[in-house]
């Protein structure tokens, strides 16, 4: 609906803290690390996913791997943003069969790694016969390394794809509490959540849900088990989702209690069953000084960086 | 150096100090991979999991360990986490009979390491049999941009300085002042300072007043020695920025200098005579 938009004032929920567990940071730019930090969010987990184009080689996804687990991470940290990640191969690249055989033999040497803390984005896409037997092994290999599963809901055949997703996990022998089924809507939020299941819910204009829908969600069912993200990347979409949802429900009457469970405390409960997530690694207040030096080198939260004024034509 | 018999002392300190910094059950997994049969196969998993049965505080010294850690030029070692020291042990403790599939296990660590790992391999360099054959390792890891992963090549370890060439060794200076590194921490900075060095920096120094910008005072550190009638020039123009960090730093480095054009403008500057004549400057003041 195009309308006037409404006033972009998130300071009703300022001083609260923010947990974006699906958010692919590698096509964002520094403004929205920027953005994200000023906005309250602490920390996010970026679910290995697809380029936007088909990769043709296992390099690219172990190099791809090696970049979350690494230089986004680094990235993440120059704003005070702890980054997680999932580890997984995604629902529309295991199409091409004989690459994703390779690509589950790397897989074990990068879901042991510190701050993976589930096997994820993976699930349906088209829901073919391939995509189904390369979501089966990986959860047998979640079991294995005991770390909870991000599963992304088809976009096409949504409700169906969610159902058969839920079966295949229960089949495998998973507690359903350890799997985050993502990209939820009105048509499938009800059986997920009498299934046991986490539901995430993905705030994304035009194409997933808005916010607005989402605090009637939580008016219905209660805020046990539900949380937002943002799954931010290369389209258009919004890193700010997360706060902006907070905002948002504090405003139509939602308690304190249920935003926190909702953009912050539920994803921390979830995905902290693989072991990897210490709340003290971002929950600490700090008053950071900018200008302040330490032995001559900048120290700001984590090895921030300095801000630069985007209202200023100066760059210097 | 560090020589062979180095390397044996410092393994067995680093195993003590690991020994009164880990549980029961931590220690002993370290232990029962040290006397496993197939290392260089299960090193893999090992060393990524290692965080997992390590935790990761800070290491607890008792004085006399400190003291050994200073004797054998380790002391930096103190800051260490459990996990990182754990992992430069599990490194140091592989199998060295056969270099060639010592280097493939170590290098499928550099291909996939994430960054703590990555921080834990780059300081096992020191520690690691046949030192020479991880020189491009290193020099690759100095193109790296993460933050930690640079700190741990550049400040705090003996290896770069006794085994990059010269080219590589100049490129890990530059990248440090480029990112305001710690330059008091780079081990062996006097002792691998040249010519090629001191000319480039002078130049880095006049691009950074070019942009107005303030010049580190550790780099007049690696210039001073090497002073001619070019450089000259630009210590001239540097002290007449009037900064007293900046005209301390050019006089101590001027001290070290056998140009003697140079001394002698040096003492047309009454503060910069007096301070130099107490002998109370040193390069760890800047």
């Amino acid at each position: 609906m195009m309308g006037e938009p409404e006033a972009f004032d998130i300071s009703v929920v300022r001083g609260m803290k923010f947990f974006d567990p699906h958010v692919h940071m590698t096509a964002r730019t520094t403004d929205d690390y920027q953005a994200m930090a000023d906005a309250g969010v602490v920390a996010l987990i970026e679910p290995a996913f697809w380029l936007g184009q088909p990769r043709t080689g296992l390099d690219s996804f172990r190099d791809y791997y090696s970049s979350l687990i690494g230089w986004e991470r680094f990235r993440s940290s120059q704003f005070g943003i702890k980054h997680y990640c999932t580890i997984g191969l995604n629902s529309r690249e295991a199409n091409n069969e004989s690459l994703a055989e390779q690509v589950m033999e790397i897989l074990p040497l990068f879901i042991y790694k510190e701050g993976v803390v589930g096997i994820g984005e993976i699930g349906f896409d088209d829901q073919t016969a391939a995509e189904e037997k390369y979501y089966r092994a990986q959860l047998e290999l979640a079991k294995e390394a005991g770390l909870p599963v991000q599963i992304h809901t088809p976009h096409r055949d949504k409700k169906k794809g969610t159902q058969r997703s839920m079966d295949i996990a229960i089949e495998h022998g998973l507690d359903p509490y350890s799997v985050i089924v993502d990209h939820n809507n009105e048509e499938t939020v009800k059986e997920v959540l009498d299934r046991g299941f986490f539901a995430a819910f993905t705030i994304y204009p035009f194409t997933k849900m808005g916010n607005e829908r989402m605090v009637e969600i939580v008016k219905q069912y209660g805020p046990e088990r539900i949380m937002v993200n943002s799954a931010a990347d290369w389209g258009i979409s919004d890193p700010l989702a997360v706060p902006k949802t907070a905002a948002l429900m504090k405003m139509r009457g939602l308690s304190n209690e249920a935003i926190e469970l909702v953009t912050y405390r539920n994803a921390i409960t979830a995905f902290a069953q693989s072991g990897q997530i210490d709340e003290a690694d971002f929950n600490t207040p700090q008053n950071i000084d900018q200008s302040v030096k330490f032995e001559g080198n900048t120290i700001l939260r984590g090895g921030q960086q300095p801000r630069t004024d985007k209202s200023s034509m100066i760059i210097s | 150096m560090m020589k062979e018999s180095d390397v044996v002392t410092d393994n067995k300190l680093l195993l003590e100090i690991i020994k009164t910094n880990l549980t029961g059950e931590g220690l002993n997994w370290l232990e029962a991979w040290k006397a496993s049969p197939d290392q260089l196969n299960s090193i893999g998993k090992t060393f990524v999991m290692a965080p997992r049965k390590t935790g990761k505080a800070i290491i607890q010294l008792s004085d006399s360990q400190l003291a050994s850690l200073k004797e054998a030029g380790l002391a930096y070692i103190a800051q260490w986490s459990i996990d990182r020291l754990c992992r430069v042990w599990l490194l140091s403790n592989l199998p060295a009979t056969d270099q060639d599939k010592l280097y493939a296990a170590i290098n499928q660590l550099f291909l996939s390491a994430e960054m703590n790992e990555a921080v834990a391999l780059y300081s096992a360099l020191p520690f690691l049999a046949f030192p020479e054959i991880w020189v491009m390792r290193c020099a690759e890891g100095i193109r790296s941009n993460i933050g930690s992963v640079l700190e741990a090549i550049m400040e705090n370890n003996p290896y770069p300085a006794q085994y990059l060439n010269e080219s590589a060794w100049n490129q890990l200076v530059l990248k440090a002042f480029f990112t305001e590194k710690n330059i008091n921490l780079i081990v062996g900075l006097d002792e691998r300072a040249n010519i090629e060095l001191a000319i480039t920096l002078t130049d880095y120094a006049k691009e950074r007043w070019a942009a107005g910008r303030k010049v580190n005072p550790q780099l007049w550190r690696l210039v001073g020695k090497f002073t001619n009638e070019e450089i000259f020039e630009v210590l001239k123009t540097g002290l007449q920025h009037y900064d007293q960090v900046e005209q301390r730093a050019i006089a101590l480095a001027v001290a070290a200098s056998g140009y003697q054009p140079a001394r002698d403008y040096i003492d047309t500057f009454p503060e910069l005579k007096a301070v130099l004549n107490t002998g109370s400057l040193s390069w760890d003041q800047f």
